[in-house]
């Protein structure tokens, strides 16, 4: 019963709500922090260009819920957000594991669910109308770290057989592991390790020793901010070496990593979506905003997240209503390719008929030292490549 | 065999310092026969400050030690007399007061979360002087921040053990602890032996804070990840006994550096806690534990 005391003359305001599924606190925060930055920032320029025109100028605002990176609490989180705050669309969730299940719950309601970034293969392979990912999929980061392996096979003559595999034991790492498998077979690679670790580990002292022991020439690592770290610091002090260290964007994309490791990370190669020196319009502008605001560089994560803002925006002005229905058709036939927001690696953000975004492209960096700074260079492909740079391999 | 001696090295050092992590926790549930639900958040606490004094002023940190020691010192004893106290004293007829379980547990969300309003969820490593150094004995290869926390912790456990023997304050608190109201008679101020007590648990998380610092990363709920492995150590060593805590740090380090050679690093766990139940079954107080009931 909703009983309504002195009514204003005027009607209340309207505003079109997000509801946002975050890890704000936990292993992932740091990550799930910036995302939630980056949307901030995004709904603040779509707000302050007037907001949904189609829409009489409405404005957005986004509502953000903790996950935990636990899948129960995101389940509960958008059962919560679809029936009490009544958001129009859902957004998050970074960790796969609380992703898969949470677009669950948006599909059965019908409410339109964007994924800024959670790479699981299968979030857009069930057939869901609702749901859209602007990210690549696991199974296209797996396919450019090793064609990024051959293409340098080919170049440098170098011979690389054996590889070891280390990830962390979530939905992302042992996802990311399934397609290694697959691709060693076919590329010939043996893998001489192949090690889950917990990401919460107080020491991976041991993990490092195996990688030691098994001496791969090539290893690829899959992690979270706190265990790249762990893991960079202790192979150096531990003194493993190999010819490749390719990691899988998450932990070793964080800017905390960076800051942490130092020199120690100085030649690791890493696949991305995003750097920022990469030559597109309006990046060296809005990461400068970025870094006054929050102290630190946009990443992948968080552009992936503030693409997400104007994606959902351009799908709001082309469906002129809030019917969950209307916004889920306009962003199926989503054609974004100009505009603030479009300061990814490819040309346009579009979607296949699983919302998965297709043009979604992968850029693999490496760890160099430039002026005492430890920096991340595009290196692959040679295309996107910083202007003066080229990978150095095998890793010194 | 090369790799099995080097693991045996490594699971030594780090079981160490999770064992010196565990003799604050013991040693408060031994004085006071509090659970405290805190103690990660305390030993949070000690890593902020030894993050905070290294980063500022630069110095090593095992000169940091001087700040930071009394400081998690009077963060305990006030932690104690201000938020502990008033429960115990509610409770003072009650033989094992639950209450303070909840309000130690109060305490932990308080501190983690204002942590994380203070200094965000970001993780934090300094790099100090001594951070990725390592000595090398022909094929080994022995971690230098490690082999430090070691001898700190052999330093600190023979500190406290000599303090509780030999001084009035510690005979004190072993008086409290074997009987309060005995010692309440004998005209010991119980609540006082408890504020040292717990101080002297806190200070101890104070020199975990400056012996992990150098290779490990801070963040607000770091002490998460070494709640359970403390909780754990202190039950298999036996509740409130401190070869007990030092041992069974060593016995999970090992366990965790020696079976990751042979099996995948997330099964390590699984191990840890079956012959922490095998333990249990075969000597109910622990390995270290009095028979006497608590």
């Amino acid at each position: 019963m909703v009983v309504s005391v002195g009514t204003p003359a005027m009607a209340k305001e309207k505003v079109i709500k997000i509801g946002n599924i975050l890890p704000l606190s936990g292993p992932s925060a740091s990550v799930g922090i910036q995302g939630k930055y980056a949307r901030e920032l995004a709904t603040e320029m779509i707000n302050e260009a007037g907001g949904i025109k189609s829409l009489g100028g409405l404005k957005l605002e986004n509502i953000y819920v903790d996950s935990k990176s636990d899948p129960t609490v995101g389940v509960t989180a958008a059962e919560r957000l679809i029936n009490t705050n009544k958001v129009n669309i859902l957004s998050g969730c970074w960790n796969s594991a609380v992703t898969y299940p949470s677009t669950q719950v948006a599909e059965r309601y019908g409410i339109p669910f964007i994924v800024p970034v959670s790479v699981r293969n299968t979030i857009t392979e069930r057939g869901f109308k609702y749901t859209f990912r602007i990210a690549a999929k696991d199974a296209w980061w797996t396919r450019d770290q090793f064609g990024f392996l051959e293409d340098m096979k080919k170049k440098t003559g170098e011979q690389l057989t054996t590889m070891a595999f280390v990830y962390e034991n979530g939905d992302w790492g042992v996802g990311m592991a399934e397609s290694w498998r697959e691709l060693a077979k076919q590329y010939g690679y043996k893998v001489v390790l192949d090690e889950p670790y917990p990401s919460t580990a107080s020491d991976l002292t041991p993990v490092v020793m195996k990688i030691k022991k098994a001496n791969p020439d090539v290893l690829l690592l899959t992690s979270n901010a706190s265990d790249a770290i762990l893991l960079t610091n202790t192979m150096a002090e531990m003194k493993v070496k190999t010819k490749a260290v390719i990691g899988t964007g998450g932990g070793h994309a964080d800017p905390m990593f960076r800051k942490n490791c130092g020199k120690n990370a100085e030649y690791m190669f890493d696949v991305v979506e995003w750097e920022a020196d990469l030559n597109k319009t309006g990046i060296p502008e809005l990461n400068a905003e970025f870094k006054k605001r929050h102290g630190y560089d946009l990443a992948g994560e968080s552009v992936d997240a503030f693409v997400s803002v104007f994606v959902i925006a351009d799908a709001l002005e082309r469906a002129g209503s809030l019917d969950p229905k209307k916004i889920r058709e306009a962003l199926a036939a989503t054609k974004l390719c100009s505009g603030p927001g479009m300061i990814v690696s490819y040309d346009c953000v579009q979607f296949d008929e699983n919302g998965q975004n297709i043009n979604a492209g992968i850029v693999m960096v490496q760890y160099r030292m430039i002026d005492g700074n430890l920096e991340r260079v595009s290196i692959w492909p040679e295309s996107a490549a910083r202007a003066g740079y080229e990978a150095i391999f095998p890793m010194p | 065999m090369d790799a099995i001696l080097q693991a045996i090295v490594n699971g030594t050092l780090t079981g160490s310092i999770y064992g010196l992590a565990a003799l604050g926790l013991t040693l408060i549930f031994g004085v006071i026969k509090v659970i405290n639900f805190a103690h990660g958040s305390c030993l949070m606490v000690g890593m902020y400050a030894a993050y905070w004094v290294v980063l500022l002023t630069g110095v090593n940190p095992y000169v940091a030690l001087i700040v930071v020691v009394p400081f998690l010192f009077f963060f305990g004893y006030f932690l104690q007399d201000i938020v502990i106290k008033p429960v115990l004293e509610a409770q003072s007829d009650v033989r094992e007061p639950t209450e303070v379980i909840i309000v130690t547990t109060g305490v932990w969300y308080i501190l983690d979360n204002l942590t994380l309003m203070l200094f965000g969820a970001e993780y934090r490593v300094v790099q100090t002087s001594i951070s990725g150094t390592s000595f090398e004995l022909g094929e080994l290869i022995v971690s230098a921040p490690k082999l430090y926390g070691f001898i700190a912790t052999i330093i600190v456990s023979v500190a406290v053990v000599w303090f509780l023997n030999s001084t009035k304050m510690g005979k004190s608190i072993r008086a409290a602890s074997l009987d309060r109201e005995a010692a309440s008679l004998m005209g010991i101020n119980q609540y006082r032996v408890y504020n040292i007590a717990f101080g002297i648990g806190t200070a101890i998380m104070g020199v975990v804070g400056c012996v992990l610092i150098p290779f490990y990363y801070v963040f607000p709920t770091v002490g998460v990840i070494f709640d359970v492995k403390c909780f754990i150590i202190v039950v298999l060593g036996g509740l409130g006994s401190i070869p007990g805590a030092l041992v069974g740090g060593v016995i999970i380090g090992l366990i965790e550096s020696i079976g990751a050679q042979f099996m995948a690093s997330t099964w390590t766990e699984l191990i840890v806690y079956v012959v922490f139940l095998a333990v249990l079954f075969i000597r109910p107080a622990g390995l270290f534990g009095s028979k006497l009931d608590w």
